[in-house]
């Protein structure tokens, strides 16, 4: 099939993702994981819609857009809305690209309630759960329950700033199906899940 | 750098980042088998290299009573050979073993067998396997005449119902359990076999609960019920198979009233499963060892052979037989002939054909008589003298443990390779320290056939060296006092060459430049092959290119429960540890799951008054254990479960050394004991 990139025309194979078709940031995608369609970060405008490219098959016609200003201050805000709430002090790849949208979350001044403040949890011998450090992505949730282990130890809690993984009523993980195999850890973007090995 | 996990036979790829001589972090790469994906051990189990029991110099004592005395690699080695060569000299050939170890590399394993078979003329060779997958590659071999995974792991993806049957999948080999389990979701139907609830009965369409060792009944009930409803393959049975009004014959018996009072199991659900697994053309058979580790495990696996045979599923994608292998490298130390009666390639000793390849690879005369096999070796001490034992524990994977130590007390030469200090060292005379996989270069083969590199990321400590590297310079000392022949290679890929050059239809295709990305699968002859991914698609590995159907009749285990003895012992594994536990128990595993804790039945708990958590004493007759009651129904009624990873409380002290005519293979999954409260 045919479709339009920022003007170019392009070849598609059926069921190919506009993620493979063109080049936007993303960060909650994750073929192994099947994570898609949550952080914004990879919008781009179908025939004057927004949709998120992970999660959008190319079709027959479509005129895509990668580029419009409009796109590139929604991702600069999202990375400056994430780099105010969040540490992301171990997530080198955001950091990098709030750098390259010239991001400046100070902008927005300080939020009422951030993830900053939430303390790390280590209640077990392998890794930590560092939740200030956490963007939500979901992709650890995800490893755990269909994606990968079929083990659903991890959940999603709450919403907003609010919003967090978590195990089901908030039990510590050993007290979980959770058999640490650490799939969670190694998708985890931002370094919210790390070997307790790393710390030192 | 990316390596090849040294545990499960998954053969999952890994990537450890070592910093200050420790392991960071371990990250999995996105390519087969594993995918990215891990299990608890690989992932953060691999730290046991950095482990105090780290054996880091040769030593040698002249007698058990003495202490061992750190020597030179030089001394250590002089000394060996002379015992060695002493021991041939008086005794001959057959007074002498060689196992090499299904942990350490291909490249090691056929190093050992040749410095046996080339140097020591002994076929006595044999590796753990003899008391894993022993019964499976028996029966797989007298069937199809190739003893290993039909399919590729790949075809999990493809399979439309997964058998699986004595395997606890998801604790023993997780990433395939993960896999298996993400197929189920997908639609998939997963037929569970199991007296345990497991993780994958707990993911099972239907589960079926036969009591233990009664696998083979039902195999054929479903057998003789498959044909009485005339579900079954009759094309492919004519075509692909002989023996088959033979076996039809001797399935009168099996009826599925007979079936239901002797497994236990609904007839119902026996006929549903029969039926499901008969008319499903993806149907794909998993298993292990609660179907090999029993008396009649090779006759079990047979029926299983049988029944897949009857209803075409060999041969064909998303379908076969695949036995789950147990150690990471045990299907490449079964291929590099670490077996008493196989060269490399599974060419027979005793055929001249396959004698002359290796007597003209080699340079030297070779023993036609198959060795004995390793359960069989330690029954033949003292007439057995001396052993010279790779990467293994007996003491602790060994059946009937007070026999087997009894046995090496009066074994006159043991020497023991190994990375670390286990229970079997105390009895050796010479300790030489090997590199553990971190610190080493090579290949191990995976359970589906998978040839995959092993890099070296760090230095070995203190003066431990690769096996390859000892076995070398042991050999040369061999071959020098014998005036034969003996190799010299510059490193593992030059030992590789010869594997190539010695089984070239298996592996002649395969390099270590082609290994630098995936790897490969075998058998690929040529270096444009991409490697046989399904087995037998047009013709079977025996003579006349049929599989054979073999008749096999059910006879109950050993030893039955008695009035003092009422409860079914069955051994096996956990989650977070690894057989004798030497590795795990030396990583940061240990914290996850310290001690020994016993499965029993909420039923048996209260008519003994046990509670959950107590220390509990299990009694058999040949020993006793204390462990901690986890009261569960994870196991049957009147049947207890116990890990065999604890050292300080070794499941193999109660555990008999009945064995299966065939394989060999000791019944660790049933023996019969009481528990005892500890009042």
């Amino acid at each position: 099939m045919r479709l339009k990139v920022n003007g170019r025309q392009v070849e598609a194979k059926e069921g190919t993702l506009l993620l493979d078709l063109v080049e936007v940031p993303t960060l909650c995608h994750h073929h192994h994981t099947e994570t898609k369609g949550l952080c914004r970060l990879c919008l781009v405008e179908v025939n004057g819609r927004l949709l998120p490219a992970c999660a959008t098959q190319a079709q027959e016609g479509m005129e895509v857009r990668t580029d419009t200003e409009d796109l590139k201050a929604l991702r600069r805000t999202l990375l400056e809305w994430l780099a105010l709430s969040t540490d992301l002090s171990q997530a080198p790849a955001l950091l990098e690209l709030l750098e390259a949208h010239q991001g400046q979350p100070q902008r927005w001044g300080s939020l009422p309630v951030t993830r900053r403040e939430r303390e790390p949890i280590r209640d077990n011998p392998f890794f930590l759960r560092d939740y200030a450090k956490c963007v939500n992505c979901r992709r650890c949730v995800d490893a755990c329950g269909d994606g990968i282990m079929g083990v659903y130890a991890l959940t999603l809690e709450d919403r907003g700033l609010l919003a967090h993984p978590t195990t089901p009523l908030d039990r510590p993980l050993p007290g979980t199906p959770c058999v640490f195999c650490g799939n969670c850890v190694q998708v985890c973007p931002t370094g919210a899940l790390r070997p307790l090995s790393m710390e030192v | 750098m990316r390596t090849t996990c040294p545990y499960c036979g998954v053969g999952c790829q890994v990537e450890p980042t070592v910093r200050e001589g420790r392991i960071v972090q371990v990250l999995a790469p996105d390519i087969p088998p594993n995918h990215g994906a891990l299990c608890v051990k690989g992932r953060f189990g691999l730290d046991f290299p950095f482990s105090e029991k780290r054996l880091l110099y040769p030593m040698v004592r002249e007698d058990r009573h003495q202490p061992f005395r750190r020597v030179s690699w030089e001394e250590a080695l002089d000394y060996t050979a002379h015992k060695l060569l002493a021991v041939l000299k008086r005794r001959g050939p057959e007074a002498m073993a060689v196992f090499p170890s299904a942990k350490t590399t291909n490249e090691e394993v056929y190093l050992a067998q040749k410095l046996a078979r080339a140097l020591l003329g002994t076929n006595h060779v044999d590796h753990c396997s003899r008391l894993c997958h022993s019964s499976s590659t028996a029966a797989l071999s007298r069937s199809l005449g190739g003893a290993s995974m039909t399919n590729p792991l790949e075809d999990i993806g493809k399979t439309d119902l997964f058998l699986v049957v004595g395997s606890n999948t998801t604790e023993t080999h997780p990433v395939i359990g993960a896999m298996i389990k993400k197929r189920v979701r997908q639609g998939a139907k997963l037929l569970v076999v199991d007296p345990r609830y497991t993780g994958m009965a707990e993911a099972a369409t239907l589960w079926l609960r036969p009591r233990p060792g009664t696998d083979l009944f039902l195999f054929n009930a479903m057998a003789r019920f498959i044909l009485g409803e005339g579900l079954w393959d009759q094309s492919y049975v004519e075509e692909r198979t002989e023996g088959f009004a033979e076996w039809q014959a001797s399935l009168e018996p099996y009826t599925l009233e007979e079936a239901e009072r002797i497994t236990g199991v609904e007839r119902e659900k026996i006929a549903l499963a029969a039926r499901l697994y008969a008319t499903t053309e993806r149907a794909g058979a998993y298993w292990a060892m609660g179907l090999t580790q029993h008396t009649k495990g090779t006759a079990t696996v047979q029926a299983l052979v049988n029944l897949a045979l009857l209803t075409g599923k060999v041969g064909k994608e998303g379908a076969g037989l695949n036995p789950l292998r147990g150690q990471n490298n045990v299907q490449g130390a079964g291929d590099m002939g670490g077996l008493p009666d196989v060269f490399p390639g599974y060419l027979k000793v005793s055929d001249e054909t396959a004698r002359k390849r290796f007597e003209a690879l080699w340079g030297v005369g070779l023993n036609p008589e198959p060795g004995l096999r390793m359960t069989e070796v330690f029954e033949a001490i003292p007439q057995v003298e001396a052993i010279y034992l790779i990467g293994e524990d007996p003491v602790t994977s060994e059946p009937y443990q007070d026999h087997l130590k009894a046995k090496l007390e009066a074994l006159p030469f043991l020497v023991i390779q190994d990375i670390l200090e286990n229970e079997t060292t105390p009895f050796a005379h010479v300790v030489l320290p090997a590199a553990s996989f971190l610190e080493k270069e090579g290949t191990f083969t995976n359970t589906d056939r998978r040839v995959q590199r092993v890099r070296k990321i760090l230095e070995p400590p203190g003066e431990a060296k690769p096996d390859w590297w000892i076995l070398q310079e042991l050999g040369k000392r061999l071959a020098q006092a014998l005036g034969r022949p003996w190799a010299l290679y510059p490193g593992p890929e030059a030992i590789w060459e010869e594997i190539r050059q010695a089984v070239p239809e298996m592996m002649g295709g395969i390099t270590y430049r082609r290994l630098e990305g995936e790897g490969v699968r075998w058998p690929c002859p040529q270096e444009d092959h991409p490697g046989e991914a399904v087995l037998f698609r047009e013709r079977f590995n025996t003579p006349s290119g049929k599989a054979r159907f073999i008749p096999v009749d059910f006879t109950p285990p050993v030893e039955t429960p008695s009035p003092e003895y009422p409860l079914v012992l069955s051994t096996g594994r956990v989650l977070y540890h690894w057989h004798g536990g030497t590795l795990s128990r030396n990583s940061q595993l240990k914290e996850a799951y310290p001690e020994l804790k016993v499965e029993v039945n909420p039923k048996d708990a209260e008519r003994l008054g046990i509670q959950d958590g107590e220390i509990v004493q299990v009694v058999g007759r040949r020993g006793r254990i204390r462990a901690r009651a986890w009261v569960t129904d994870r196991t049957p009624e009147g049947v207890v479960y116990a890990p065999f990873h604890f050292a300080e409380a070794p499941a193999n002290r109660l555990t008999l050394n009945a064995l299966d005519p065939i394989s060999r293979i000791p019944e660790y999954k049933v023996s019969a004991v009481r528990l005892e409260k500890l009042d």
